[in-house]
């Protein structure tokens, strides 16, 4: 007896553009449709091919995100980090070659054609200049939202930290500076000594070979979701990773050195901190991969921020507040989720961090990334 | 004499969630149930009947996958994910499952960690059918599904949500934490939340979704076909999803679903229940709005964040609370009406001849572990995304295409 079939949905005559556009979004480019003036203009360009190197001296090929103005460390993975005092009006002028992309400034929260995802407005074609203007300092991130499943993975994308609006604003990546948290005394406002970026990622190399559209579907927009059009022969289902990564560190999964501020000039220091016992320490966490990132510190910390909002400030996140984390205490992080720790230790030691990364799928641990925070 | 109430459900094709069809005793509140007889001769009782079948499911690349999924009685029609069950806080549910297949199936409802299970069928053998009542739990979202040969039967289609919604009170829960009860009080009647100028203040609480997230590997799907009883350690070890799904429905489809997508003017705050009945774990993210995680797997939360990014692990329901304010970094005045600062936008198409016009605003919401934005290993984005529309501006003027 013949089975009865559920249909995989259903396409009205009327959205047939719009399932088109789904997969096969527009070009566009040029100057922004709604101009203001700007306080800020920054500028980037996608793509540029880089080699990350291992400690082996193997390469992987990557795909980075350059800031055209910084001829020093203006081509690094992850894409240079963007600062930008809270509340500033901001004209990014994004220039793309060799194919289309987009920016889509994560966690910051525009109209959509200055939000970057190709199916909601277009993919630039030559240059466009994004506008939008950040009401709550914390810690985002920027990537680009073309094909984001291969994309994201090769390494287009750089941390983006709206810092608040006060003097010295936007301040130097490592600190000092001044971060948005609860404290009603100081108007939200709190500075630290010190800052670390914790951005784990990881990188499965069969990945790396891959060209800009590969995989993707034929366009056909009187016909968009005719089944001839689908490809058939990819694994971008198929994720698993032989690099791990923190903060552009690379480790093959059987090496287990740590991770220490000797590995890179720019990035070691972020990644394996060192401060003196009554500093504070600005912790900024992101998972930038796509396996489940469990972090454990040994040494105690406070949670004062996730995805860009400070817990426990009003109005929007008066509903939650800031929690404290115990040493050796784990939390897990999902792809893009952020959180902001805050470490205030009171006496030298070497205190250990560990991230592990477990499959999405069988949720088996691939690899544990160690580092440490030093305090003098 | 008896007479069969039916709540609106919505036809097979085309439809992404099937509300379950049930007759309702004497005890509801619309005023036409007057003289209604309950079906177990009770007020205040509701009954579904559900049949544990089998049916080819289409997956969006056209491809179809054999799959285990239930049927309601009453409409004939096999659904994936199962019809959902909805119930007032208290109702007595009378549930009725016929195990259509040809080995022991089983329907569990499981509730807040540690706490017992809101109903357990046990065991179905073949061929049989199993009536069970119990009292619809405290207000919040609930997953079933069958629980044996874990995770094999869940994933291979038998999963379903039942959402219960409370007897009284503005927040989805029954019980809300002061931190949930604070939000819900200060929808429409705050400076940062204001409401739209033709809507009433608070959610509504008929504006919910639910996204009950699902994923495929056809291989496995084979081997049931094929008559093999899967072993749950293969499946665990080796599950390779192909396909992902939000409501049995993934990309294109689940974008243009008007049971998945969230629509609305700003002002107009939206609930939006996610389940996940597969093995992968998702992150799933919104743009354009933070949302406030309300309940976490049936626990109203304490703490409640504002965040843009949550986990969304295997067998989880999660609340979201989408606040539906405007943009919040759109460039310029939060004052000015956004025709009068982004007229351009609003009045572009672009994309020429076969382009879409810019206006309603249109943001995505979609899983941020991009597998789950593939089908059969590419096509990105046609895996577990869907549509954040703003149909117009808070002082109650709609965006341009807004009517549809
Ligand atoms: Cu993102
Ligand atoms: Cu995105």
């Amino acid at each position: 007896m013949a089975l009865p079939v559920i249909p995989r949905g259903e396409m009205p005559p009327d959205e047939t553009l719009a399932f088109h556009k789904h997969v096969c979004p527009p070009d566009f480019g040029g100057p922004n449709p709604d101009p203001l003036n700007p306080d800020l203009i920054l500028s980037r360009n996608l793509l540029i091919s880089i080699d990350l190197l291992l400690p082996e001296n193997a390469r992987v090929p990557m795909w980075i995100i350059e800031d055209p103005d910084d001829p020093v460390n203006g081509r690094v993975f992850p894409s240079k980090t963007i600062r930008i005092p809270r509340g500033a009006l901001v004209n990014a002028l994004v220039g793309c070659e060799g194919g289309t992309h987009t920016i889509h400034w994560h966690g910051i929260e525009p109209t959509p054609m200055n939000d970057g995802v190709g199916k909601h407005s277009f993919e630039v074609d030559g240059n466009f200049v994004y506008q939008f203007q950040p009401r709550e300092a914390g810690t985002y991130f920027y990537h680009c939202h073309k094909n984001t499943v291969l994309h994201f993975e090769m390494g287009l994308y750089g941390l983006l930290i709206i810092d608040p609006d006060v003097p010295g604003a936007p301040f130097t990546d490592g600190g000092p500076g001044f971060c948005a948290a609860f404290s009603p005394a100081t108007n939200h406002v709190i500075p630290y000594d010190v800052e670390a970026f914790w951005v784990a990622d990881e990188i499965d190399s069969r990945w790396h070979t891959l060209g800009h559209d590969d995989f993707m579907q034929e366009c056909d927009p009187e016909n968009p979701v005719d089944p001839a059009n689908f490809t058939q022969d990819g694994f971008l289902n198929d994720f698993r990773p032989d690099i791990f990564v923190v903060t552009g560190i690379p480790r093959r999964v059987n090496n287990p050195s740590p991770f220490s501020a000797a590995d890179d000039p720019l990035f070691g220091p972020l990644v394996a901190p060192a401060l003196q016992a009554g500093q504070t320490l600005l912790a900024r966490i992101l998972n930038a991969g796509y396996t489940i990132q469990q972090f454990t510190l040994g040494i105690d910390a406070e949670v004062i921020a996730m995805d860009g909002h400070a817990l426990g400030v009003p109005p929007f996140q008066q509903y939650s507040s800031p929690f404290r984390l115990p040493a050796g205490t784990p939390f897990r992080l999902t792809t893009a989720m952020r959180h902001d720790l805050i470490i205030t230790p009171a006496s030298p030691g070497i205190f250990p961090v560990t991230i592990e990364y477990f499959h999405s799928v069988s949720g088996r641990r691939l690899f544990t990334a160690r580092t440490a925070i030093t305090v003098i | 004499m008896k007479e069969i109430k039916r709540r609106d459900f919505l036809k097979l094709a085309g439809a992404t969630l099937v509300l379950a069809a049930c007759s309702r005793g004497g005890g509801g509140s619309t005023e036409d149930q007057s003289g209604d007889q309950s079906p177990t001769g009770q007020p205040g009782a509701v009954s579904f009947n559900f049949r544990i079948t089998e049916a080819l499911v289409e997956m969006i690349d056209g491809t179809l996958v054999y799959s285990w999924v239930f049927e309601d009685t009453a409409s004939g029609q096999p659904v994936l994910p199962g019809p959902v069950i909805q119930a007032e806080e208290g109702e007595l549910i009378s549930l009725t499952i016929e195990n259509g297949l040809r080995e022991n199936h089983s329907f569990l409802v499981p509730s807040a960690p540690g706490s017992p299970d809101v109903v357990d069928f046990g065991m179905i053998a073949p061929g049989e059918k199993v009536t069970k009542s119990f009292t619809a739990p405290s207000a919040g979202t609930y997953l079933y599904f069958d629980p044996l040969n874990a995770p094999v039967n869940r994933v291979l289609g038998l999963h379903g949500a039942m959402v219960v919604l409370p007897k009284t009170g503005n927040t989805p829960y029954s019980v809300p934490t002061p931190a949930v009860q604070q939000l819900f009080n200060d929808l429409g009647t705050t400076d940062h939340f204001p409401k739209h100028a033709l809507s009433p203040a608070g959610w509504q609480r008929d504006r919910f979704r639910i996204w009950l997230m699902s994923q495929v590997d056809p291989a496995f799907n084979a081997l049931a076909q094929s008559g093999v009883i899967i072993n749950p350690a293969d499946m665990r070890d080796n599950f390779l999803p192909r396909y992902f799904t939000i409501n049995g429905k993934s990309g294109a489809f689940s974008s243009h679903d008007h049971s998945v997508v969230l629509s609305g003017r700003i002002g107009q705050p939206m609930l939006v229940r996610i389940l996940n009945a597969g093995l992968f774990t998702h992150s799933n993210h919104l743009h354009a709005n933070h949302f406030y995680v309300t309940s976490v797997n049936n626990v109203v939360r304490e703490n409640v964040f504002n965040i843009d990014s949550f986990t969304i692990s295997p067998l989880d329901r999660v609340d979201w609370l989408v606040p539906y304010i405007r943009p919040p970094d759109i460039a310029g005045d939060p004052d000015t009406p956004l025709r009068e600062l982004i007229p351009n936008e609003l009045a572009l198409v672009i994309g020429g001849d076969i382009g879409v016009p810019q206006s309603p605003l249109v943001f995505p919401m979609h899983c941020h572990v991009e597998q789950s934005q593939t089908a059969a290993g590419g096509n990105y984005p046609q895996g577990t995304v869907t549509h954040f529309e703003f149909l117009g501006d808070i002082d109650g003027v709609d965006f341009p295409n807004a009517g549809g």
